[in-house]
Parts: C-alpha cells; structure tokens; sequence
C-alpha cells in the first residue's frame, strides 16, 4: 500500500498523546457539537453522548499510543464517523427499544471511512482483550503484570520466587491462555483476524 | 495451538530464534493459516498487555484529565440546552401560525406552480432552524433567535462574528452563508459556500443545496441545474433537489 500523506490534523492526535489540555478542549470544542447533535436525533440523550464520546476519545489515545495512530484524513470525519458507529452499536446493543435512527449527511472520505473501521475493529479488539484478562487467574495474571512493570524477567522470576526458565515458559504459556480465550469467544469472527 | 506454540511465538517476538529456526517459523506462518492465526492473536496480545501495564500511570493520568474536560463541557451543554429548549418552545407556537401560513401559502405557490410558473427561491428558503451549539454563547444564542425569526440582517452581523472566532465551524458558516443568500449577497454567500463544498465536514451536501439555491436566486439557472445534479442520493435534500430540477428541466 502505497504510504499516504500524513493531514495536519495529525496534531490532535498528538495533542492526546501527550495529554494536551488545550488540544483536548479544542476537540470538545469544535468536534463534540456534531456528535452531541448527532446522538440526540438518533434516540439518545447528552449523557449517553457524553460517554460515548470519552469512550471515542480513549480508543483514540490508546491506538495512537500502541500502534502509532496516523491520521490521512481530517480529524473531524473520522471523529465523526468513529462515534456514530460506537453510538450505532450501542443502539443495536440495547434493541429491545424500538429505534429510530435518522441518516446525517457525511463525509464520504474513503480515508476517514477507512481509519474510522481501523480504530474501532482496535477499540473491539482490546475490550475483548481486557474481558478475557480478567478471566485468566491470579496467578497468570500477577506474573503477566510483573512480566511488563519489571521488564528484566530475572527479576520478576526471584520477586515471584521460581526460577527464570520456568518463569519464561509461564509467560508464553499465560499470553498463550489469553490468546485461546480470545479466539474461542464468539466475538472473535467479527475481529477481522 | 500446542504449549511449544506459544513459546516459539514468544521467543520469535523477542528475537531469540537461530537464523535458521526463525525460516522454519516464518515459512510455517506462510504455510499454515490457523498458526499464523493464532500468532497474530498472540502478537496483539501481547502489545495489549504491554502498553496497558506499562503505560498504566500515564494513561490513568490522561483518563482524568480527559473526565474533568468533559464534565465541564457537558455541565455548560446540559444549561445551554435547557435555554434552548425554552427558545424553542417559544418559536414552537409561533411556528403552529406560521404552518398555516405556509399551508395557505404554498397551495398558493403549488396551484401557480402547475399552471406553468418557474420555480423561485423563494419556493425553497424555509431554512431548518439553526440550534445552538457551543461557542461564544451570547452571540450564539442573539444569532439563533435572529435565524429563526427571519431577522436576517442581524443574525448576518452576528454570525460574522461567531464564525470568526470559530473559523473551522462549518454549522456558523453554512448558517452564515444562508444570511447571506436571503440579504442578496451572493458574492459572499457563494465563497463561503464553496469553501463548505470543497470541504469535508457534514454539511458538504447541504452546502451544494444552497449554493444551487443561490445561483436560482441569482437566476442563474444552467448553474442551478449543474450544482442540483451534483447533490448525492443520501443527501437530505435529494429528493427536494430532483422535484427541482424537474421542474427546471
């Protein structure tokens, strides 16, 4: 794939990064109207937009932080386009209530389209991620968190008292048990692996 | 996966395979899809874990950050909303009159209509009314109020001044350009229109619709009927853009 050239707008997502104050209000300032707008015509109601949108807002960070997010389109659309699939799935989520949901003019930047899915297949990615964290055991799990704070795996073998070959295998092993987990949920068809 | 599968993965990711185990382990991904499957999960697993443990702190610190901004702005969303919904129900029952004044009007309009008069653009300027958003509020608010009730003039003056402290609110500029078609500025109207058209925000289409609408104002109708037909099947004004253009046609 051809490397894409990278828009200006680059910088709000810098600005996250780096936990710009100015740069997030910028974003709550210019973006969030649209998106406020957007979920009250379509059954929802400034509380549950506002979680949406800070739920938007950490993927955002979080994708930029692991994998280098890198913004070819204007940071409005792909904001844009990121809540209103959050909101929309949120929607179908709930589906007992009868839903009306009312189409918005929008962007038809094939970029934004393209980065929007990206950062929400990312954002379905790690909450699955995290949920089948949370059903390894206590101790997969402490020795995963030694493993990533303590980063010499020495160290983490004497703090966990076994020995370092021992400690390595668990390692893989646990990372290997949240791998199967993941990949027997029935969430994982819809993760584009 | 076996055991050792996850072990050769963890030690292919940390570098630690020979040259040669590395080729087999390489050419078994090329090979094998569930592995590599597998691997791939592996592999992003692994990232999860590592940034989220070792970026906990910052990351934390960022969330809090992020919540009080939020707060803030959804405490001054949530009172302008309430000042909004008064507005609105005021220019509600005004608008119950009105309705009835359209009603009588455009059976006027549609009856003259039929008997072969030309559309005009006054057929078509009943604007969606403006809502406020955030922003300078004051001049927002003074804005909307003149919007809705046809004040033009002043809504113009105001919007001029909202939207240049907010240049890249394409909801001011649209706004603003509408004022502008109404008090015949069309020059204006045209520019800031375009910027809109040339843009990518939500109000790309909308833009087209209105500058269509101008150029009708302007009757300029080769222009109107070439703007209409760029207007796309999901826009809102799609259908009102096609009754158009049959009638220019």
């Amino acid at each position: 794939m051809a490397k894409k050239k990278i828009h200006e707008d680059q910088k709000y997502v810098e600005g996250l990064l780096n936990n710009n104050s100015f740069i997030i209000q910028a974003i709550y300032d210019k973006f969030v109207p649209k998106v406020v707008n957007y979920i009250k015509q379509n059954s929802g109601d400034a509380d549950q937009a506002q979680d949406i949108i800070q739920e938007t807002i950490v993927t955002i960070y979080n994708q930029a932080k692991e994998k280098g997010l890198q913004l070819t389109c204007p940071f409005d659309a792909y904001f844009f386009l990121l809540c209103k699939r959050k909101w929309l799935n949120e929607l179908k989520k709930k589906n007992n209530k009868e839903v009306t949901i009312n189409e918005e003019v929008l962007s038809k930047d094939d970029d934004a389209q393209e980065l929007a899915f990206e950062t929400s297949l990312f954002g379905e990615k790690q909450a699955l991620f995290n949920e089948m964290f949370q059903k390894l055991g206590t101790a997969c799990k402490d020795l995963i968190k030694a493993t990533f704070k303590i980063k010499s795996m020495e160290e983490v073998a004497a703090s966990l008292g076994v020995s370092y070959a021992y400690a390595r295998k668990k390692k893989s092993l646990c990372i290997g048990q949240l791998t199967k987990l993941v990949q027997e949920s029935p969430k994982f068809n819809q993760l584009n692996y | 996966m076996e055991e050792q599968d996850y072990i050769l993965f963890d030690n292919y990711i940390n570098s630690e395979l020979s040259a040669e185990d590395t080729l087999t382990f390489e050419n078994r991904l090329n090979n094998d899809s569930a592995f590599a499957k597998s691997f791939n999960v592996y592999k992003d697993a692994t990232r999860f874990l590592k940034n989220t443990i070792e970026n906990a702190a910052e990351t934390n610190a960022f969330k809090r950050n992020l919540e009080n901004i939020s707060k803030n702005h959804f405490k001054q969303e949530k009172a302008e909303t309430n000042t909004t919904t008064k507005i609105k129900t005021k220019t509600i029952t005004l608008i119950k009159y009105f309705a009835a004044a359209c009603v009588a009007l455009l059976f006027g309009v549609f009856t003259f209509n039929q008997f072969g008069g030309n559309p005009s653009y006054s057929d078509y300027n009943s604007h969606e009314p403006m809502t406020v958003t955030r922003g300078s509020v004051k001049d927002l608010i003074a804005a909307t109020k003149a919007f809705n009730s046809e004040d033009y003039e002043k809504a113009n003056t105001l919007l001029k001044k909202v939207l240049d402290n907010n240049p890249e609110n394409s909801e001011y500029r649209l706004y603003y350009a509408i004022t502008n078609i109404e008090l015949d500025n069309f020059k204006i109207a045209d520019t800031e229109l375009n910027k809109l058209i040339n843009g990518a925000s939500a109000y790309k289409d909308r833009a087209l619709w209105y500058s269509a609408l101008s150029r009708l104002k302007q009757k300029n109708i080769d222009a109107t009927i070439v703007l209409l037909k760029q207007i796309t099947e999901e826009a809102d004004d799609y259908k009102e853009a096609q009754k158009l253009l049959d009638k220019l046609e």
